[in-house]
């Protein structure tokens, strides 16, 4: 189970706008290894899904430049043709469910008919064999075969976010991106597709790239945790260690803002807003709304320190006994 | 008892549909035979899914809609049916915050404006005195300092700004009774608290009611003196915060309540239990009660519409699992 199936290097993807360069992704590392789910948790406009949507080159028209590696299958992907890519990499290796996909079904094609249809474009199967291919996979995600021939108004949204699991899954890819999967559904509808998508975990050995805000609900899904800002990953650790020990400070702070049933805590709250990507605060980026800014932190970006193990942190704070 | 402000007796809220011209009318269920009372400078959270009734409740009793039957007494006048015409000076006595501020806010007007509205039409104070208050009122809000705010316009804001400015402008006009309808739901984790917080101690400073709509029952639990769950429509468990925590009675209370994801890295080894499927159609709801064919501890009873049973002190539940 040590296979890295996935590797990215020193990734940066910047888009060009009327205003400046946006850099949405800068200096990200990380890999994953096959049946691994990392978890990418951050606020909205922190870079985590131009970096999803990257990690398929999925990128806008304004794209400005994307340097860097990620790395499938001994291939950089970013240095394929783009006809190499979708033949080879694209939906075989790595596929993606995005964010809000359950509504962007195809009101006037029957759900099979959507799930199935990558096969028969991708793949040239005949349509018999992969409407076959397509129930069963739909039954794998808990959809029963009186639905699979329904449109998708007559499905509930929790049925049509299965639909869209399943239609990533049809091709078995090794990595699916989760882009907010749960982020439009009801909390016990949003549980019974987490338990979907352990169960997918440990029968088919699938890793998981997990995005989402909710710093709580990756706890039920990730191996690893990978903590963005203002397009940085500034954490990253193996999840026992991240909740034993988080060492940003913004993670910190991160997880007292979390509201929790069982606990009686203070919460607490970040003030201000993440920086624009366009104008971003000199040295570390987190620094004008970090309450323990030093003055260091004003003037020099914080290298990457090894907290210990595979737990890495970029904040003056979390230096560990030997750094990087 | 004197403190009562409102009084909601078996309230239906219904809407009609119809399919195709000259078709029979057929009704969505939106809210079902719902009786509660709320005291002066109380707060009362009404928890639910998506589609379970409880923004549908809380715009009626600010009379947005039209009840079906029933009735809505406030400071023991009936409101139910006071047409438009003379309708004003509950609008005065009420407020509302929206859920999503950047649709709540008018884009052309500043926010000087936007606070100044509702003070021009109920006629209160001339302007030095409305500027007086408008300047109190968002240094309530801690939108300060309030001279480089007043001539913003919207978008110059952040969410949680926006959402401070909706507040003061439900506030603005020191209602008795204030709805907020989820309104930290779009705004990110770590700004949530902070708003919840200006708006519990806003409720307490003014003595304001407040009737706090959500899905998210983590947010409650310091937030309101009471919960009531809402399921399909109707409401299932009144209790007091702390004992529905504590000890919920309801299955769909308690299925709620451990759907909420907790940061803890042990829940990715186990799969929790969630009833299955999804809440009915409230066009055909299920006969009884209505969460009963998901209910893990169904009987034939279940057919027959529940009783409310008081369970506990000031604990009520509409389950037939508690009827001695």
């Amino acid at each position: 189970m040590d296979e890295v199936v996935l590797k990215v290097k020193d990734l940066n993807i910047s888009y060009r706008t009327k205003k400046g360069e946006v850099k949405a992704v800068n200096g990200v590392n990380f890999e994953v290894k096959r049946g691994e789910t990392l978890a990418i948790v951050g606020e909205s406009g922190c870079g985590k899904s131009s970096l999803g949507r990257g990690l398929i080159r999925l990128f806008p028209r304004n794209i400005k430049s994307v340097d860097g590696e990620i790395i499938i299958n001994d291939k950089n992907i970013l240095a394929l043709t783009e006809d190499t890519f979708r033949k080879e990499i694209l939906w075989r290796e790595i596929s993606m469910v995005f964010q809000g996909a359950m509504n962007s079904l195809n009101p006037v094609l029957k759900v099979i008919y959507q799930v199935a249809e990558p096969l028969m474009v991708h793949y040239g199967i005949d349509r018999e064999s992969a409407f076959k291919r397509g129930k069963e996979i739909l039954s794998l995600v808990g959809i029963s075969e009186a639905f699979a021939e329904r449109y998708p108004f007559e499905l509930s949204g929790g049925m049509k976010q299965r639909a869209v699991i399943a239609m990533a899954l049809i091709t078995n890819p090794k990595i699916i991106i989760l882009d907010e999967p749960t982020s439009a559904l009801d909390i016990i509808t949003q549980e019974n597709i987490i338990n979907l998508l352990k169960a997918l975990k440990s029968e088919l050995g699938l890793s998981f790239i997990f995005i989402t805000h909710d710093i709580a609900l990756t706890s039920e899904l990730a191996d690893i945790m990978a903590v963005m800002y203002a397009g940085e990953i500034v954490e990253i650790s193996p999840v026992e260690e991240f909740y034993n020990n988080p060492s940003h400070i913004y993670t910190k702070l991160l997880l007292e803002s979390v509201p929790t049933l069982k606990e009686d805590k203070d919460l607490k709250s970040i003030p201000g807003s993440p920086p624009s990507l366009i104008n971003l605060p000199k040295g570390c980026r987190f620094h004008p709304r970090c309450p323990f800014a030093m003055d260091i932190c004003k003037t020099k970006e914080p290298p990457i320190f090894r907290v210990s193990g595979n737990h890495f942190a970029k904040c003056y704070l979390a230096r560990g006994d030997k750094d990087e | 008892m004197n403190d009562e402000l409102l009084r909601v007796e078996n309230l239906k809220v219904w809407f009609e549909i119809r399919k195709g011209f000259l078709s029979r009318p057929m009704y969505v269920r939106a809210v079902e035979d719902v009786n509660l009372t709320l005291n002066k400078g109380e707060s009362i959270s009404l928890v639910g899914e998506s589609g379970s009734g409880k923004t549908t409740l809380g715009k009626t009793i600010l009379r947005l809609y039209k009840p079906t039957s029933g009735k809505i007494f406030f400071e023991d006048k009936d409101i139910t049916n006071v047409d438009s015409n003379n309708i004003k000076w509950y609008r005065q006595a009420t407020g509302l915050v929206q859920q999503d501020p950047f649709g709540a806010l008018p884009s052309h007007f500043n926010i000087y404006r936007i606070l100044e509205e509702p003070l021009i039409i109920h006629n209160l104070g001339n302007r030095s005195e409305r500027r007086e208050l408008i300047f109190k009122m968002l240094e309530e809000v801690r939108l300060t300092p309030v001279e480089d705010f007043i001539s913003k316009y919207p978008h110059m804001l952040s969410g949680g700004q926006m959402q401070r400015v909706v507040i003061a402008r439900a506030l603005i006009t020191k209602p008795k009774l204030v709805v907020a309808d989820e309104p930290v739901s779009m705004l990110d984790v770590s700004v949530r608290v902070e708003v919840l917080e200006l708006l519990k101690n806003l409720q307490e400073k003014l003595n304001t009611s407040l009737i706090y709509i959500t899905h998210d029952l983590a947010t409650v639990r310091t937030f309101t003196h009471w919960i009531f769950t809402m399921y399909a429509g109707e409401i299932v468990e009144k209790a007091l915060t702390k004992d529905l925590i504590r000890e919920p009675f309801h299955p769909y209370t308690k299925a709620l309540l451990s759907s909420i994801p907790e940061p803890d890295p042990n829940n990715r080894r186990i799969i929790k239990e969630v009833p299955p499927g999804e809440p009915p159609d409230l066009i055909n709801p299920p006969r009884g009660c209505r969460f009963a064919p998901r209910c893990s501890h169904r009987m034939d009873i279940c057919n027959e519409s529940p009783p409310e049973v008081e369970i506990a002190n000031k604990h009520w539940v509409r389950c037939w699992l508690y009827k001695r």
